[in-house]
């Protein structure tokens, strides 16, 4: 059979460019769909700089306009209003993970881990308000996030069970078709979702989906499943955007020197004593 | 010192270890060494990917004895001399050696059987300050290194003379690294604060978390330390440096292929603050117009030839360099180095200085 104009075109793009970063190549057979970056093997590329937009770090649920904690920061120290990245707008806590929300809530400034440059953990780390670079190699999958340095390696061979827990947890991926798929497990329950004081324990379970819609779009996904804190499964959903600006790279945001006054203060020798 | 062990207690949750389990990132039965030194990733760079350690070179001096002058290896009766530690070594991380009992422990169990708590041994006090090293925490070489030491140009193995203003900032912090009573965070290096081990700092080998894990894609080599879990994204597209105004403690990073050779210079670093030396604080501050070039060469399935030339002349009179051998070991495997999290040291240690400071005005209001 004769190859369609579109199908030849692709033929062409796909030799001529073969094995060069960032190629891309439409889905085989699908000349309407979105093109996206490939890897040699066919598998999508997510090497890139993302990042979430929106105001889920502040709070993944709905929220309105309010003053910020700190009132000599004015403006700039204000809580921008939210549309929330939870399905169907309820988080299902159970009645006494809801009380420890709102007990977090009342004490984010002191026990909020972001406040402190703690770990992210995972989901979080997705959208917090600082770049995260993937790089995908042939087999595991690097990702570093921008925010104190925190990474993680994406096991994509057998499976391995989280061997401790960890703020990051324990990543194992694959992909189902398209979408890299990552199960996380070994959380230490320290981490918090949000500047809100959602949270979870240590029996938390995040499946991750990371979905290109085009080359520079990505679906992000995570079901969170933990009985000790919700009564069910629930699911968050945001769009990660790469970073287009000419020479975009990651940074350093090495936060811990930041929080160290606030942290140790007390303990530093006062002037003249 | 005594706050060394203690952050070794603070990193108890998320500290090294030899786990059996799992399999080792790039450990695939080669079809024969050459092959898989050439080995090429699908987009046709050469392939340094896997978990690796310095560990191979801990032990082996920094700055070369004198008494070696000009000669870069051991004889075979030195070989065979560090060969006997290397064993010895392993035997201590293997029973814990010679201090595995833990006074800890010990109490722990006295306590149980209703008994009195054990004398402390060996002049140490009781609780987590009398707990001897933990062996299995600690890394070994594997094989004894035939350095003499890990500089290995200037030839004479040694430090080049600092500059004036170098060794006034190292005298500086040495004084403030040994004040008695610290007053701040401040007297304590970037390691100890859990900031950082800087980029030499984060390879040079120590006694423990000398793991690191390349990974790479088409126009980019990563590099993940395990301690302080630092990581660097090293573009390989040609790119140049970032804006001198912009600094960090890694430094700007970009790499190029040399053959079978990948090359790593880092510049744009925070100056004054770290040290190209063991955990970023060995040796005097560089200034930030340190140039790091480093280069990494796959010479068999399981060893990458690691160099470093530092170029900093504000602070060194030449340039020098360090060399030594990466390795991947079975099982070896890098876990999450939560060093700030758990940093309860900190606190405790200038607890326990504002203690002490209470103590002496008391004592001079007398």
């Amino acid at each position: 059979m004769k190859p369609s104009p579109g199908k030849k075109f692709s033929i062409i793009l796909a030799a001529g460019c073969a094995g060069i970063f960032l190629c891309l190549i439409p889905a085989a057979g699908q000349t309407s769909a979105p093109r996206i970056p490939r890897l040699p093997d066919g598998k999508p590329n997510l090497t890139g700089l993302w990042q979430a937009l929106g105001t889920a770090d502040w709070d993944i649920a709905d929220h309105s306009a309010a003053a910020g904690p700190f009132f000599q920061l004015g403006a700039i120290g204000a809580i921008p209003p939210g549309q929330g990245i939870v399905e169907g707008g309820q988080i299902p806590y159970k009645p006494a993970a809801l009380e420890q929300k709102n007990k977090n809530f009342a004490n984010r400034i002191k026990d909020d881990p972001e406040v402190k440059c703690y770990m992210p953990g995972v989901p979080r780390a997705a959208y917090l308000p600082y770049p995260f670079q993937i790089i995908q190699s042939q087999k595991d999958i690097l990702f570093a996030y921008e925010y104190a340095t925190t990474n993680r390696l994406i096991n994509m061979g057998k499976p391995q069970e989280a061997a401790t827990d960890t703020w990051m947890g324990t990543s194992n991926g694959h992909w189902e078709k398209d979408t890299l798929v990552v199960d996380v497990t070994g959380f230490n329950g320290n981490a918090w979702f949000d500047r809100a004081g959602d949270f979870a324990s240590d029996t938390l379970h995040v499946v991750e989906r990371y979905s290109l819609l085009d080359a520079n779009t990505m679906n992000y996904e995570a079901t969170i499943e933990d009985p000790a804190t919700f009564t069910r499964p629930w699911k968050i959903n945001l769009i990660l955007y790469r970073h287009r600006e000419k020479d975009a790279r990651l940074l350093e945001f090495k936060c811990v020197e930041f929080t160290e006054q606030l942290l140790y203060g007390d303990l530093v020798r006062k002037p003249g004593k | 010192m005594n706050h060394r062990l203690f952050l070794w207690m603070a990193g108890l949750t998320t500290v090294i270890a030899l786990a059996p389990l799992g399999s080792v990132a790039g450990q695939t039965a080669p079809k024969s060494s050459k092959a898989a030194a050439d080995a090429k990733t699908p987009w046709g760079d050469p392939d340094i990917q896997g978990t690796w350690t310095s560990d191979d070179t801990w032990g082996v001096p920094f700055e070369r004895p004198k008494n070696f002058g000009t000669r870069a290896t051991l004889t075979e009766d030195e070989l065979k001399d560090r060969q006997k530690r290397v064993q010895q070594s392993e035997e201590f991380v293997d029973t814990g050696g010679p201090n595995a009992h833990s006074p800890a422990v010990a109490e722990l169990q006295a306590k149980e059987k209703g008994e009195a708590p054990p004398a402390p041994a060996q002049g140490r006090g009781r609780g987590v300050d009398s707990a001897p090293v933990p062996g299995h925490w600690g890394e070994f070489a594997r094989r004894p290194s035939h350095q003499t030491s890990q500089i290995v140009d200037p030839p004479d193995g040694r430090l080049p003379a600092l500059t004036p203003e170098a060794q006034a900032k190292l005298d500086a912090k040495t004084k403030l690294r040994r004040e008695a009573i610290p007053a701040s965070y401040t007297n304590w290096s970037y390691y100890d604060r859990c900031i950082t081990r800087g980029v030499a700092g984060s390879i040079l080998p120590v006694i423990y978390g000398n793991g690191l894990e390349i990974v790479q894609t088409p126009g980019y080599v990563a590099i993940r330390y395990e301690m302080v879990h630092d990581v660097r994204v090293i573009p390989t597209d040609g790119r140049p440096h970032l804006s001198s105004n912009i600094r960090s403690y890694m430094g700007d990073a970009v790499g190029h292929w040399e053959g079978k050779t990948l090359v790593v210079e880092t510049t744009n670093f925070l100056g004054d603050r770290m040290a190209v030396g063991v955990n970023g604080d060995g040796g005097a501050p560089y200034s930030e117009d340190l140039k790091l070039t480093e280069k990494f060469t796959r010479v068999s399935p399981n060893t990458v030839n690691y160099e470093m030339i530092v170029d900093d002349p504000k602070t060194y009179t030449a340039t020098w360099k360090v060399a030594f051998p990466i390795t991947q070991e079975p099982g070896y495997q890098l876990f999450e180095y939560a060093c700030h999290e758990g940093n309860m040291a900190m606190h405790n240690m200038l607890n326990a200085a504002r203690m002490e400071d209470k103590k002496a005005a008391a004592a001079a209001a007398k």
